[in-house]
């Protein structure tokens, strides 16, 4: 069977569009996807090494106002953080995650070891375009 | 296949799957079929009506054989058989 590709351009850094993000990792784990994240400008803050699945530093993007009651749902459903959904993605499937240079810096990130150990590497706009043309499905968070 | 083949069904792996939510269930199913012989037969148990949907097109997808649903109080065991 061909594998299917995967591109995810991730630029939100709010916790219910990770979770969202992390859910649609877990569907294309299950069908075996090859799964390539790009971190664009917001979604780099999440991936600092303070910040991660540390809900209380992130922001809701819908509803800022029922953020607890979110949160509380989602705990009682028994959901993955968003952390945790795209460790299991990475534990199933061939997810690489790439960091924006650029969103980096701006949130204080230079190198790998400044960002939650879910990072592969550093990349440029260019790597992002050449997997967009490559993939077979296309999503921007 | 009638509910009733399908209860008479050898079943190899049973699924719990009953305390997760989207996409849990279908996660559990792809790390359990790993652990099954081709041939062999996986029962999911799911509280979430999209499992019912999924399976069926995961194992299209993924070449295996969807056999049937039956639906129990307050949840679904859905039956594959592994190729």
């Amino acid at each position: 069977m061909e594998t299917k590709k995967l591109c995810l351009a991730l630029y939100t850094g709010s916790v219910d569009k990770l979770t969202a993000a992390g859910v649609i990792l877990g569907g294309a784990a299950a069908d075996d996807m090859k799964v390539d994240i790009y971190v664009l400008l917001q979604g780099a803050r999440a991936f600092r090494k303070d910040i991660g699945d540390n809900a209380d530093k992130l922001q809701m993007a819908e509803y800022p106002d029922m953020k607890e009651e979110f949160l509380q749902s989602l705990k009682n459903l028994n959901v993955k953080t968003w952390v945790e959904f795209f460790k299991e993605a990475k534990a199933i499937t061939d997810v690489k995650i790439h960091i924006c240079g650029l969103a980096g810096k701006v949130w204080g990130g230079e190198k790998l070891d400044d960002f939650i150990d879910l990072a592969d590497d550093i990349c440029g706009i260019g790597a992002y375009i050449t997997s967009a043309q490559e993939a077979d499905v296309n999503l921007f968070i | 296949m009638t509910t009733e083949e399908l209860k008479k069904l050898q079943i190899k792996k049973s699924v719990d799957a009953r305390g997760t939510a989207c996409p849990g269930p279908l996660l559990e199913a792809k790390k359990t079929i790993g652990t099954i012989n081709p041939g062999d037969i996986m029962e999911i148990l799911s509280a979430d009506e999209g499992t019912k949907v999924d399976v069926p097109k995961w194992c299209t997808k993924q070449g295996h054989e969807y056999l049937g649903t039956i639906e129990e109080g307050g949840y679904y065991r859905i039956y594959m058989k592994k190729h």
